[in-house]
């Protein structure tokens, strides 16, 4: 029930691929205020950061393992970095596999780095995120 | 695709966030967590009041350059440190941030952007980069 380097290489994948819809884009684009024209109709793109709702049923896998022992109210999101090949789009059907790459501890403070891969239906590759969170496991 | 030089800065952006605002983008980013929306559970967590959501203040971020790209896919990477939170009161007001990069590094077909996002004096993103496709 806690995490150290001995986890870096565990693989989570959701279950299910996501299936990119038009109006889930133009439901998160206006949710982030973004009137740009390209996340609007049947050849919209999705905002940059949409990758990470794709990427957050592989992160909610790898936040459940009770081998890890992490609770969410302890996790702070420290940093979080995107690689693009191409933009997701309408019509896309998305797996993510998130891994741990790199695990450090300071006392009661995890750092924790996992890199989750974005997949379209083919096995084309369409972006990396790279995210960092912080676990305390110290009592408040 | 952009024609830039080191140097070159693009528009700002300033953008007010409101509760509202954390409500839409909870339900739209599938990020539930109480802290965005209950003062009572951010209260408990030892934060000042509701936050936003650090990937709400990323994407806002975003808007700079893919305001400023032609095309959206010419970014190909971006990254942020979430270093302050953005406390968001439960008022008309909200809370204000206002969002500006400018080009550091222009090479091989591509521009790196250093971007900053200040929230009243205080920035609240950390090494906040973007690289796009530019000759």
């Amino acid at each position: 029930m806690t995490i150290d380097a001995t986890m870096v290489g565990r693989s989570y994948t959701a279950a299910e691929t996501y299936q990119v819809g038009r109006e889930k884009i133009r439901e998160f684009a206006e949710a982030i205020g973004d009137p740009n024209p390209a996340y609007r109709g049947d050849d919209a793109v999705a905002p940059p950061t949409f990758a990470f709702v794709l990427s957050a049923p592989a992160l909610d896998l790898l936040l459940a393992d009770p081998d890890l022992g992490l609770r969410l109210d302890r996790i702070v999101h420290g940093a979080q970095k995107f690689s693009y090949v191409r933009p997701i789009k309408a019509g896309d059907e998305v797996a993510a596999t998130a891994t741990i790459t790199t695990v450090r501890k300071a006392g009661d403070v995890e750092v924790i780095m996992y890199e989750t891969v974005l997949t379209s239906a083919d096995g084309e590759q369409l972006a990396t995120s790279t995210a960092t969170v912080t676990h305390n496991r110290a009592d408040a | 695709m952009k024609n830039v030089q080191v140097g070159f800065e693009l528009p700002s952006l300033t953008v007010t966030v409101r509760r509202e605002d954390l409500v839409r983008y909870a339900g739209a980013g599938g990020d539930f967590n109480p802290i965005h929306w209950s003062d009572r559970m951010a209260g408990a967590l030892g934060l000042p009041g509701v936050i936003a959501h650090g990937m709400l203040t990323m994407a806002l971020a975003a808007r700079v350059v893919t305001d400023w790209l032609d095309d959206p896919a010419d970014l190909v990477e971006y990254g942020v440190r979430f270093t302050k939170p953005v406390v968001v009161p439960d008022d008309d007001k909200g809370a204000t941030v206002t969002f500006s990069a400018k080009v550091d590094k222009v090479a091989d077909g591509l521009a790196e952007l250093d971007i900053t996002a200040l929230a009243g004096e205080e920035k609240v993103l950390g090494r906040a980069r973007a690289v796009v496709r530019a000759q």
